[in-house]
């Protein structure tokens, strides 16, 4: 680990206990975060993203076995990389570090409030916990934070239900829950899904704005590649459980290396863009994580599989060109190396 | 020139809940030419959704017609005709919904949702019957041999495939679209819209095609309608809409779209807070306390819904003196 990664995950599997057996939904996931960076990790439905940056805090349900390490330095400097993966989900340890060193964006902030409690009460539930014990500083710097979201009116704000809220508002007190704390990496779940495309420019403006006033890391989870496009300095692509390209953002959309990358890239329409068009769509759906055949799982929807190799061998992540990797038989022994 | 299959005019919609009256949708008129698409779109709230449902008659309108060409040349107002004529006429005007995954009875297998229709409007024997919902099961992509299995068992993607068979079952000529694509992934949603398109093609279909996302509204519709709080702001061909906006919300929407290329660094015009209530909307033009290029005409006087250039409408006080930007002029700025 260096000294200006943040987070690096190694090697994580995840397996779930299902009724019909066991599903390996995440497959050997590796993956580094940089300090301040913002790195996009894009996948359709089911293809594990979520699960990956849940077992980072330990949220995952019970019925999830996370396997792999997930090393962690948070700031401060008192303690070395911690393995994320070995700690207790109900300890002290981890409880330390949710919400003060990582902390989280949902995709639905209509859901992620509880409608028992003032908006101002959960977020002091935070800065209760990590920063101080004094209940007024503790508004003080609860407002302060609301304010810095741009909600107007913070005070009268502070002791109003989540359902007096619109669901742009909502968003945006739950970035100002999770940076209250000014922690060291956030991870944001496709945190504009759920909203208008104008009100989706305003909270990624609003992101990218405290990422540079707070200097955190952001792990951006999302489908939508238009986003990334705005938001991200690396992506990496995510399909059935593994990572299958992962480079700068410019690499990502001039020069996507793997099939599916390019289908993606290839099956959004761009404003502007000739009307006449098909639109290029990638063939069949994402197969489902139970008895996955050897070999790689994008095999049956590649239009440019080889027969052979493909259908045999499950292909590694591998460097193409600098910082770009993927993991497709088509490059193999492109780079000199195996 | 095709000719109009639906004329909508003046179509109002109030609802009203405890003695608050909310003007669903204010005056909203548009023509449908036979083959097109029309695409609507706005933000949550502004009305498409049930100015769509007004259409099928799925609510009562509180007053307007849909002035509907049947296909026997005879124009009947939808909105008016008796049950009898209805049952003649639903037929031909169906409906696509939002979330496959909801819209589909889970206690009915994939073979009785997709013949439910013709089982309820004409008589037709078991293999009669067998070979329309096999023939349109081929038609959509589905695999015939899973038509015995229930919703659950397939995907989101698969889902909306038996959506648009139950649509498309009874040969309609005109289908609503609500957000049909909107639930999928990306990959999902391009198969599907080519399977629209195609359909479109071969069934010489009518969509009106309901979504809040631009690019895939800008990429399968011929015209569009900018819906805002329940007025439509702006209506015209894809290309005047998307290149010439003349609305100032059609505008500041087109810029906030989030595009998939990280060279491009668009100006992005800034809306500030979020849709007013339509219980209580604003004075003048609802989109005043929003707008940049707001007057002091803007909140005092309701702007006129009137024609600019061909077959190009616009509710907007300044639309004759603004200059604003289409999305075809941001591209050719930033070099592209």
């Amino acid at each position: 680990m260096t000294d200006d990664t943040l987070l690096e995950i190694k090697d994580l599997h995840i397996d779930i206990a299902t009724d019909e057996g066991t599903l390996t939904a995440v497959r050997g996931v590796n993956l580094d975060i940089k300090k301040g960076e913002t790195l996009g990790l894009v996948g359709e439905s089911g293809c594990g993203k979520s699960l990956t940056s849940k077992a980072i805090l330990g949220i995952n349900t019970a019925n999830c076995k996370a396997s792999g390490s997930i090393m962690f330095r948070p700031s401060g400097g008192s303690t070395g990389p911690i393995d994320l993966l070995t700690l207790k989900a109900h300890g002290k340890e981890i409880r330390a570090i949710r919400g003060k060193h990582i902390s989280m964006i949902f995709q639905e902030p209509m859901i992620a409030f509880s409608p028992m409690y003032t908006i101002g009460n959960q977020i002091n539930e935070c800065t209760m916990l990590h920063i101080t014990k004094d209940k007024e500083q503790s508004k003080a710097i609860t407002i302060d934070m609301m304010k810095k979201v741009g909600i107007a009116n913070a005070e009268k704000r502070y002791d109003q239900y989540p359902h007096e809220f619109s669901g742009g508002m909502l968003q945006r007190s739950l970035i100002a829950m999770a940076l209250v704390c000014k922690p060291d990496l956030l991870i944001a779940d496709e945190p504009t899904t759920a909203l208008d495309v104008t009100i989706q420019a305003q909270i990624l403006e609003l992101m990218k704005n405290l990422h540079k006033e707070i200097g955190m890391s952001i792990l951006y989870i999302t489908h939508d590649l238009g986003t990334v496009a705005a938001m991200c300095d690396r992506v990496a692509v995510m399909y059935l459980g593994k990572i299958v390209e992962m480079a700068s953002v410019q690499d990502i959309f001039k020069s996507p290396a793997h099939p599916y990358t390019q289908g993606l890239i290839g099956s959004v329409h761009k404003l502007g863009g000739k009307k006449s068009e098909r639109l290029f769509s990638i063939e069949g759906t994402v197969p489902l994580a139970l008895n996955l055949p050897a070999g790689c799982g994008f095999y049956d929807r590649c239009t440019k599989h080889i027969e052979g190799t493909c259908n045999v061998k499950d292909p590694e992540l591998d460097v193409i060109t600098g910082t770009h990797c993927t993991s497709c038989w088509l490059y193999a022994g492109k780079n000199g190396g195996k | 020139m095709s000719e109009p299959i639906l004329d909508v005019k003046n179509i109002y919609k109030e609802f009203t809940s405890k003695g608050v009256c909310v003007k669903a949708v204010t005056d909203v008129s548009f023509t449908v030419n036979e083959g097109e698409t029309i695409g609507i779109v706005g933000e949550s709230g502004c009305g498409k959704t049930t100015l769509g449902r007004c259409i099928v008659r799925g609510i009562e309108a509180t007053s307007g017609s849909v002035m509907y060409r049947a296909a026997d040349g005879k124009v009947y107002d939808f909105l008016k005709i008796d049950n009898a004529q209805m049952k003649v006429m639903r037929k031909e005007i169906q409906m696509i919904f939002q979330d496959p995954f909801a819209s589909l009875d889970p206690r009915m297998t994939v073979y009785d949702i997709i013949s439910e229709p013709l089982r309820a409007n004409f008589r037709l024997s078991k293999d009669e019957l067998a070979d329309r919902v096999m023939d349109i099961a081929k038609k959509v992509g589905l695999n015939t041999s899973y038509l015995k299995r229930y919703p659950h068992a397939f995907s989101g993607g698969q889902r909306q495939r038996i959506g648009i068979a139950r649509a498309l079952v009874l040969m309609p000529r005109v289908i609503v679209c609500d957000e049909a694509v909107s639930a999928l992934d990306v990959s999902i949603r391009a198969q599907i819209i080519n399977l629209l398109k195609d359909l479109q093609n071969e069934l010489h279909l009518t969509y009106i095609f309901i979504s809040h996302d631009l690019s895939v509204v800008e990429h399968i519709s011929d015209k569009v309608g900018v819906m805002y709080l329940g007025k439509m702001a702006e209506y015209g061909t894809s290309a005047q809409i998307f290149g010439h906006p003349l609305h100032p919300y059609t505008e500041a929407l087109l810029s906030a779209v989030p595009v998939a290329d990280p060279d491009y660094k668009m100006d992005r015009i800034p809306l500030e807070g979020e849709i007013p209530n339509p219980a209580n909307p604003p004075s003048g033009c609802y989109f005043h306390e929003r707008c940049r290029y707001c007057a002091e005409e803007c909140s005092k006087k309701v702007p006129v819904y009137h024609e600019m250039g061909s077959s190009h409408f616009v509710a907007c006080h300044r639309a004759e003196e603004l200059k604003l930007r289409g999305f075809s002029q941001v591209l050719d700025e930033s070099g592209k």
